[in-house]
This record gives structure tokens, sequence and C-alpha cells, in this order.
């Protein structure tokens, strides 16, 4: 094997090249409904399991702990808890984000899951924290998950 | 005894491990490759099957990557396989090894696990972008570090850990590495270092965290009938379990690795395990990031949940306490090319047990030893137990 210590990924010689595909995801059945729900309505959906009755954020069409099929879908509100967090201080570059960015988990009352967003507003944050989601106006939504712009601390 | 014939390593290889290595990863392959045979005492034509274990295409930027480094592995003319399960590759592969031999099919086989990261410029985490659900998780702009960020903040938080406790891991194995000729990133450092390394995603700090590079690993596996033929030092394969948590990372309470706990059981169960701390000699965790071997030796069921803070404290897991943890250097110290150092702990476990660790090894003449990794979205266990 070669032993000598490259610190310069270009001093090896080598041969640049690229994988480049681009992709079109379909949101698919569940996903259709939960977004048309947070595009038109402003509201967060979970879907129920009529056999283990356990409710899904975000929803599915089937459960996987039973493989029922899941018709069944509530309104678990727009408000939630900060399970865990995040603050984000560098890019993947890993170059100074120009502001710290939070991440949390955010779990709903009475649904299993959660939601993976930003929280907004504030720069604190602790883990039980209230948020509540702040969605963009009707205009800009897109059926995507950034329509919820972030979460802001409930006051 | 479980499958129709008793399963042994008979040999190992590891490369070195480098953040940037000349050596095409097919090279590597062949190098960790041709070391197990050597010391299996064995060639190319007595290997009957090859399992290859390798994460992502998108590291080494070859889709298909499985065929593309199929001579690398001596695979050229016989019964092939790529294995992937994420970071639990390095485990599962020898676990595909086991099984392709216990089933009876093959009395051989070369298992070769490769990672070649550095392709990936400038930095491989963006081949870890696109392992996100690309619906709910890419469109908020998700990242590994913070992800796991995320984890080791409620592992903290539902057992009041202070970081200064989970700092010991990283200052333990990068004081172990000194000792290993493979090691990447092997020092001498302090708390005072990892707690004032740069904050990446709090509470993730730069000496947290393992690096990425590229390396090699390989073993030979066998049947009881060619173990005995090869070697007066067979290690057993006695245990081996696998499991997967929700695909959902959402759904899971991130402070216990349940799906770590229940491959671990069937692997003991298997091995007649019945009180691990007790009749476990040497352990090696997957620890990517420090919190990470203290969360997997929960799910090892190595102590209770919470505890792993208070032993690695009390000086339990070094090389030379009651449970030495990651005597190898781990991924922290050693290095961590996804598939290659999770397999780099099986033969690390495999020469600990054979006496051949060196300088890196445990007093008290080990006898079971477990090793494991962890995987795809923070949700995949594979755990193997070695028997001398
Ligand atoms: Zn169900």
């Amino acid at each position: 094997m070669s032993l000598e210590k490259i610190t310069n990924l270009f001093d090896a010689r080598h041969w640049i090249g690229h994988m480049e595909a681009d992709y079109r995801y379909t949101l698919g059945i569940a996903g259709e409904r939960f977004f048309k729900e947070i595009k038109e309505n402003a509201r967060i959906m979970g879907a129920k399991c009529p056999k283990c009755g356990v409710v899904f954020v975000p929803p599915r069409l089937y459960c996987e702990k039973c493989f029922m099929k899941l018709e069944e879908w509530v309104d678990v509100g727009k408000r939630g808890e900060v399970y865990t967090y995040t603050i984000a201080t560098i890019d993947i570059d890993g170059k100074k984000l120009e502001k710290p960015q939070i991440y949390a988990l955010i779990k709903f009352e009475g649904a299993h899951g959660g939601l993976i967003h930003k929280i907004g507003e504030t720069e604190n944050v602790y883990i039980g924290m209230k948020v509540e989601a702040v969605f963009k106006p009707p205009s800009e939504r897109k059926a995507s998950i950034n329509d919820i712009a972030y979460f802001k601390p409930v006051k | 005894m479980f499958g129709k014939k008793r399963v042994a390593i008979v040999g190992a290889g590891v490369t070195l491990f480098r953040r940037n290595l000349k050596e095409t990863g097919k090279e590597l392959s062949f190098h960790a490759a041709k070391m197990a045979l050597e010391q299996a005492g064995m060639e190319l034509r007595d290997i009957q099957s090859v399992v290859m274990g390798t994460a992502p295409d998108a590291f080494d930027g070859v889709h298909m990557k499985g065929e593309y480094l199929a001579d690398g592995a001596g695979a050229y003319h016989k019964p092939y396989t790529r294995v992937f399960v994420g970071g639990g590759t390095g485990v599962f592969a020898p676990l595909a090894g086991w099984w392709h031999v216990a089933s009876g099919k093959f009395d051989t086989c070369l298992v070769v696990c490769e990672e070649k990261m550095s392709s990936c410029y400038p930095h491989p985490q963006y081949a870890f972008t696109t392992i996100f659900d690309p619906i709910l998780e890419r469109p908020i702009g998700m990242n590994l570090i913070w992800i796991f960020a995320l984890e080791m903040n409620r592992y903290m938080h539902k057992h009041n850990i202070k970081k200064e406790d989970i700092a010991l891991v990283s200052v333990k194995n990068k004081r172990n590495a000194l000792d290993n000729p493979i090691a990447q990133l092997a020092a001498n450092i302090t708390v005072e270092d990892v707690l004032n390394s740069e904050i990446m995603a709090w509470p993730v700090q730069r000496l947290d965290v393992s690096p990425t590079s590229d390396g090699a690993a390989a073993a030979v596996l066998v049947s009881e009938d060619i173990a005995k033929e090869v070697t007066d030092n067979p290690v057993w394969i006695d245990g081996v379990g696998w499991c997967i948590d929700s695909t959902y990372w959402t759904d899971r309470d991130l402070y216990y690795p349940d799906y770590v706990e229940y491959a671990a059981r069937m692997a003991y169960k298997m091995a007649g395990i019945k009180n691990p701390p007790k009749e476990i000699d040497v352990a090696e965790p997957y620890d990517p990031f420090d919190y990470k071997e203290l969360h997997h030796m929960e799910g090892l069921l190595l102590c209770k949940k919470g505890e792993a803070p208070k032993l690695t404290r009390e000086g339990v897991t070094q090389r030379d306490g009651d449970l030495p943890t990651c005597p190898s250097g781990g991924l922290l110290g050693c290095g961590n090319p996804i598939a290659a150092a999770g397999m780099m702990k099986v033969c690390e476990i495999f020469w600990q047990l054979r006496g051949e660790a060196g300088k890196r090894q445990v007093p008290g003449d080990p006898r079971t030893g477990v090793a494991q990794a962890w995987g795809d979205l923070m949700q995949y266990g594979s755990v193997i137990v070695l028997r001398r």
C-alpha cells in the first residue's frame, strides 16, 4: 500500500467526474392528502390505525406495526412540543452560518411520530417547549413541508 | 448449534484508514482480502464464495459499486453478493458470510468491506443529503450531523448526562488508537479539548465526531472441518443478530436504540449468553460519535439505560478495565470508512480473542467478544458475538 500521507485531496492523480440525475418524487396517496390539508386548510393531520389506535404523524397509508390500511384521518392541531432540538452553526461545507438555525423534532399531543422543522421568532429553545406552526400565506403555499414557514413559541 | 455448520473466522486484514488514499476502492479491497487470506494461510482458489459490504454508491461515485469492486474482493468466477444496510454494513457483511457457510452451501467465504469516501468532494457529507425522505425532510435542508445532534440532545436530556462525560469516550478512543498502526486520528487529547472544539450543531462539536476515511477490511470465514485443517486458533461466530426500527426516525424515542437491543438479544440467545456484562470480555460498539458508544453499550445490554457514562467515568471501559470497550481506538481514533469501519471492529475482536492485538491487547485472556454496527437512518443494528 502507499504509505505517504496525502493532505491535499488533489495531490493524487485523478479524474473529475459527475453523477448527475434529477428526480421528480410523487407525494404518494397519503402525502397528497396531507399536503393538500396543509396547503388549503392550514391543518396538520394524522392517520389513525383502526386496530392499534395509534395516530401517526406524518400520516401514512398503512400501519407499519399491524399492516392495517389507515383510512381515518384526524386533525392533530397546530400546536406541539419540542421533543429534542439542535442549534446548527455551520453548513454542509463547514462554513459558519450567518445566523445559527434551530431545528427541532416536534411531537403533537396524542400522536405518534412528529415533524422535523425550523424554530423561529426566538433564540431560546428547550426540550418541552410548546410551539405552534406558522403557515405561509395561502398564495405562497405549494403543498410542501415548507408551507409551514417554521414553528414559533406559544406565548 | 444454529445452521448446519459451525462457522469460524481464521484470518483477518485491515488497510490503513486515511482521509485520502491513492489506492482505488478495488485496490483497497484487494489489500484487505490478501491480508486476510495470508493470515488464514489460504489462497484465492480455496475461497468458494465472496460477500462484499460497502455503503452508499454515492461515496465512491460508482452506481453498482458491488459489481465495480468485485475483482478486488476476489470474486472473479465465484458466487458473489453485495450487502448494504448503511453504517450497519460492516458487521452485517460477516453475518451474511456466516449464513453462506452455516447453511452448508459453502465451506469458505471471503468477506470484504470497503469505502472510499474521498472520491466525493469537497466533502462526502454531500452524499448524505440524499439519504433523507425526499418529501418530508430534504426540503427542510437536513444534514446528517444535525439529526445526530437531535438524538444526542435527547439522550443527554433523558438521563441528565453531562457533555464532559460523553467527551471521555473521544479521549479514550483517540488514545487507544495511538497503538493502532492503521489509525487516522490517534491523539492524546483532553476533555477540555473536546469541549473547546468547534460547535457544529449543538450539542455536537468537532471532536465528538469521527472523520471520513478511505479504507478496507476483510476476513476469511470457514466451516468447522476446514477450520480444524488450517488453524489451531479458530474464533467462532457464536451469535448473530440484526434488526431495523421504524423507517420514520421521528417515530423513535431517540434516547435508546431498541433495534440494537433486539439484535443483541438475538445474538446472545444464539450464543447462550444470559448475563452480557459478566460474560463479555471485550466489546467494540459502533462509535462514529462519542455519545454513540454509550448509546450502543446500553443497547448491547452491557449496562443499564443511562449507566454507560458512569462506567466510562469510572474507567471500566478502558483497555485494562473490567469491560474494555473499543480497544482498537474505534471510529473516533482509527477513522470511519463506513463499511470497513464496522468490519475493522470484527477483525479487532478476532485478534483480541487470539491474543494477537499487540500493544492493544486487553489483559485477562479474553474468550468472548461482541462487535456491533449501526446504520441506515439511525435505525439499523447488526451484532456479532465471537468466541475462542
Ligand atoms: Zn396498527
